[in-house]
């Protein structure tokens, strides 16, 4: 009978809500502005390299391009993000751990966007370009108007699957020391022995995620009619 | 008086590869011609077209377009392709925009035109191909038929010098044929310039003002479409033609 109010007590606890809120809100506002920045980059920089893996004709740079993102993808992100922090020191790059962690997760999210979108295009019919050229638009024009729409539109599931999955993995950036949601949720846990703060990190990564889940459907639903 | 030259291939050759598929071919389209190009297939009619607004580079050879060599270095496509509209055999309508959507995108993203403006000419368009009627539905929501008659108001809305046409009908459902051949005779009435690639041999015979039939990559004949179908001089051409004519 008693089972639900001690469940609230331990799991839910107001005083401990009080004290520790301040401190798991205000590295939840660095979160999700660091998170927000890095879909922002991984997004548009995996768009770029796939349009210009798209438009090169050149070998090398595809090779580049199919390299890049085969081995961000092969990476854990904890490694790359271990690596980048603590190795740049030893040839005398100093960097900070918001630094590190946007650098790395926007590098690994970009590898994966570049991939679905890649997908996305490579479904197309080469006749859409082709229609599109024909009417005289720059190939810019065309990418813009007429094949990326396409191409994101068939991309999108995954694309949100990767930005869900992103989010999550910035929680990796308190090994190296970045102030973010879950890793303060969880010290100020083990300060106080009860697990509230973690309760409300699980509430602050709804919050994140819940609005792209809700956007991405509502795309979804836009277009899917045609 | 001959009318002016609007379109003139000038030794056009193209490889792919160690493929030879155009081995040197010359015609020319005069202002308000329409003419048809004919052949096996293989024999480079679509390689041939696809050059006319250099979709394809030709490996050698010109393509002058209204007196200029539009195969030199520095001429801006782009601005050329607009006066130079193409039907494709498979349509390629953009299935994201509407039907209206598909005929003025140029139009707004090329031309700069505003969304009223670019409207109204698309709308005219429509009309000229009976679409207007379809303006909001988009392009899987229509026939075969009226696919094509879209892709065909999609080049007509720049208003092109010359229309290109890439077997228009071949990919219809028999039924649907002359919906579309019936919307490209009024075009050609209205005095539109077109070289039609076409399997359609009443329509080459009835509409055309020559035919080019084209065989390994030439051009083996190049006459009015009385005398080519006639076809007293030319085994292949004779071959080609009766295999055609006697499925009708
Ligand atoms: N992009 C290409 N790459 C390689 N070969 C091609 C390409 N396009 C066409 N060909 C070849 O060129 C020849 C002529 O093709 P095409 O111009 O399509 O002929 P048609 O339209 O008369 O049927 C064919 O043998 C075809 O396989
Ligand atoms: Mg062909």
């Amino acid at each position: 009978m008693d089972a639900t109010p001690s469940l609230i007590h331990t799991f839910f606890n107001p005083d401990i809500l009080a004290k520790t809120a301040p401190i798991v809100l205000a590295s939840a506002g660095q979160t999700v502005l660091l998170g927000f920045l890095i879909i922002v980059c991984g997004i548009g920089l995996g768009i770029l390299l796939a349009s210009l893996r798209y438009y090169t004709r050149r070998r090398t740079v595809t090779a580049l391009i199919v390299g890049y993102v085969d081995v961000l993808r092969a990476l854990p992100p904890l490694v790359l993000l271990i690596v980048v922090y603590f190795a740049l020191p030893y040839v005398n790059v100093s960097i900070d751990a918001t630094l590190a962690t946007f650098l790395c997760l926007s590098a690994i999210l970009s590898a994966f966007i570049e991939e679905c979108v890649w997908s996305g295009i490579a479904a197309l019919a080469q006749g859409q370009m082709e229609a599109a050229r024909s009417t005289g638009m720059t190939w810019s024009a065309a990418m813009r108007h007429v094949v990326l729409p396409q191409a994101l539109k068939i991309a999108l599931p995954q694309i949100t699957n990767r930005c869900i999955a992103t989010i999550k993995n910035t929680a990796l950036g308190s090994v190296i020391g970045f102030n973010e949601v879950l890793g303060s949720a969880q010290a100020a846990s083990s300060d106080f022995a009860n697990p509230t703060p973690l309760t409300l990190s699980a509430l602050v990564y709804i919050a994140m995620i819940l609005p792209f889940v809700l956007f991405s459907r509502y795309l979804e639903h836009r277009t899917g009619s045609h | 008086m001959q009318k002016r030259i609007i379109l003139e291939a000038v030794g056009i050759r193209k490889d792919y590869g160690a493929l030879q598929v155009l081995k040197g071919v010359d015609f020319r389209v005069r202002e308000g011609e329409l003419v048809s190009i004919i052949g096996p297939s293989g024999s480079g009619k679509s390689s041939m077209l696809r050059c006319c607004n250099l979709l394809e580079r030709p490996t050698a050879g010109q393509i002058v377009f209204d007196g200029i060599d539009i195969t030199r270095e520095g001429v801006n496509i782009n601005h050329v392709r607009q006066n130079i509209g193409m039907v494709f055999q498979q349509f390629n309508l953009y299935p994201h925009l509407t039907v209206l959507g598909n005929v003025t995108l140029a139009l707004r993203c090329v031309k700069k035109l505003s969304r009223a403006e670019a409207s109204e000419i698309g709308m005219a368009a429509l009309a000229q191909v009976d679409m207007a009627g379809k303006r909001d539905a988009y392009p899987n929501q229509l026939s075969g038929g009226q696919k094509q008659r879209v892709g065909i108001a999609r080049a007509v809305a720049l208003h092109p010098q010359i229309i290109l046409f890439d077997e228009p009908t071949s990919a219809l459902d028999p039924e649907l044929v002359s919906s579309v051949l019936g919307v490209m005779r009024k075009l050609r009435e209205a005095g539109m310039t077109m070289l039609v690639v076409t399997h359609e041999m009443g329509f080459a015979k009835e509409v055309s003002d020559r035919v080019i039939f084209m065989d390994g990559g030439v051009v083996a004949a190049n006459d009015t479409p009385e005398r080519i179908f006639a076809a007293q001089d030319n085994e292949r051409m004779q071959s080609f033609l009766s295999r055609f004519l006697n499925e009708k």
